[in-house]
């Protein structure tokens, strides 16, 4: 009965980091001293219970059902771009190329970023996990939304006509291009600031994807989720959750004027773009408020306007998404709400820069060891 | 921490802390990772090959563990945590942790 869950936890054990993983193997050693039988087993099965907490098995388990889901969508995608749109469509093949350059784009772009970390491994935190999830499922959810439109409207739907190799092919070199050319840039020009090299992709990337169509704008949306969520991404856990709930807010805003309106075509683009702008300050001002006050230097308050700027242009980003669900014309904000994001971001942070949150007092941690020490005394 | 600072200098082990503090593996083991994590307890494997048994994993506080504990069960007991500060000589200087991260 004490076998099974001794090989147990010496298999999960390995599942621990290394730094975590004597302490798995030190409460095995115990094990022996433990009285034989339902004790020895009880101490056992606390070691599983150590390994779980202690190797985030929930939250790895819940991110890897997550993945689950997304691979579904971008399945259920193909599947959809095969069966549910006619023959007749002259513009079949371009969809299905582009979803099947998408599918691609999502399965090699972790594997390809993987040694030098652009697009992965994913972050710690459970923000960076759930963004990514969240946000590949979404994407991929708008390939669907775009098939459905496009099987309805036969010759007429989104695309520029028949299949054309070299326009495919341009497009791809583009969006190529714009993707190495921070570190060409960084290896041609070392002494090149960040900041220069960001602002200078930035402005090819919005002409890039200007002219590119929507299906593979989708593609550059998934190399900047998994950019902003991979290890050593920029991106804090603060900007990804401040920017998501407020891009959603302003989605919901944006609804709310459509309907009141009756119009939710191009006419309300000037409210959309005063709703992201807007919306993306409180994104701003809440992540360089949530920093704090860890360096009262220069760099620090530079630091606070990074972040906050970097939460409003995934609150654009955010906005955009959801808007191009419902209306297709709005695919143009795929590109350029994030911009707009990203000057309301920087306003926001800019606001809050000087006036960081305290610093928050150990009080959580003379709790801990007061219950403890009064447990010990019981 | 009460278990621990009883006798700060000696050595303790899990099961022997567990039997102390009536807490469970899967309670005692974390609290003892975060202790450690903070400094406030020392971990080194037992030295030495014991026959019939394998090694075990020894505990105790630090110097700033031994303080924190002390301070906390003055606030427990309703002292004030200044009049319970351990004077430097009386905390046994932490060991080397001999085990740790290997």
């Amino acid at each position: 009965m004490e076998r099974a869950p001794v090989v147990l936890l010496r298999m999960a054990a390995r599942m621990l980091p290394p730094a975590r993983r004597q302490w798995a193997e030190a409460l095995k050693a115990e094990a022996g001293q433990v009285p034989a039988g339902r004790t020895r087993v009880h101490w056992l099965a606390g070691g599983l219970w150590l390994v779980a907490r202690e190797g985030s098995m929930a939250r790895k388990a819940t991110y890897w059902l997550g993945i689950g889901a997304v691979a579904a969508a971008a399945a259920w995608t193909v599947w959809l771009s095969w069966r549910a749109v006619s023959a007749a469509d002259g513009e079949i093949t371009t969809d299905r190329v582009r979803i099947l350059v998408g599918l691609v784009a999502l399965i090699v772009l972790p594997w390809a970023g993987r040694k030098r970390g652009w697009f992965g491994p994913v972050g710690s935190g459970a923000a960076a996990r759930a963004f990514r999830v969240a946000g590949c499922a979404a994407v991929c959810g708008l390939g669907v939304a775009l098939i459905r439109i496009d099987s309805h409207a036969g010759n007429n739907g989104i695309g520029y006509g028949g299949f054309n190799w070299m326009r495919e092919v341009g497009g791809l070199t583009l969006f190529g291009a714009v993707l190495a050319m921070p570190p060409v840039l960084k290896a041609r020009w070392p002494q090149l600031e960040a900041s220069t090299l960001w602002s200078l992709a930035g402005l090819a990337g919005v002409v890039v994807w200007a002219i590119m169509p929507v299906q593979l704008l989708t593609i550059g949306y998934f190399a900047a989720i998994l950019a902003a969520t991979s290890r050593r991404s920029p991106v804090t856990g603060t900007s990804l959750v401040a920017g998501t709930v407020t891009g959603l807010a302003s989605g919901l805003i944006i609804f709310g004027l459509a309907a009141i309106s009756g119009d939710i075509g191009l006419t309300v683009v000037y409210p959309v773009v005063a709703s992201i702008f807007a919306l993306a300050i409180p994104a701003g001002i809440a992540t360089a408020w949530r920093l704090g006050e860890t360096d009262n230097s220069k760099d620090g308050r530079e630091t606070r306007i990074r972040q906050g700027l970097l939460a409003g242009t995934v609150s654009g980003a955010v906005c955009s998404l959801l808007l191009t669900y419902v209306f297709i014309g709005f695919g143009l904000m795929m590109v350029f709400g994030p911009m707009i994001g990203l000057v309301g971001g920087a306003v926001g942070g800019a606001l809050a820069a000087d006036h960081p949150r305290k610093s928050p007092r150990e009080g959580s941690r003379a709790a801990g060891l007061f219950i403890i020490a009064r447990n010990g005394q019981t | 921490m009460a278990a621990l600072a009883c006798q700060p200098s000696a050595w303790r082990h899990g099961y022997d802390l567990a039997a102390e503090t009536g807490l469970k593996s899967g309670t005692l083991y974390p609290i003892l990772i975060r202790l450690a994590d903070r400094q406030l307890v020392e971990a080194c494997w037992e030295e030495g090959q014991p026959a019939g048994r394998p090694r075990r994993h020894l505990y105790r506080l630090t110097a700033d563990g031994l303080a924190a504990a002390k301070s906390a069960l003055a606030v427990a007991a309703g002292v004030p945590a200044k009049a319970m500060r351990p004077t430097p000589q009386r905390v046994a200087a932490p060991r080397p942790l001999a085990g740790e991260g290997s």
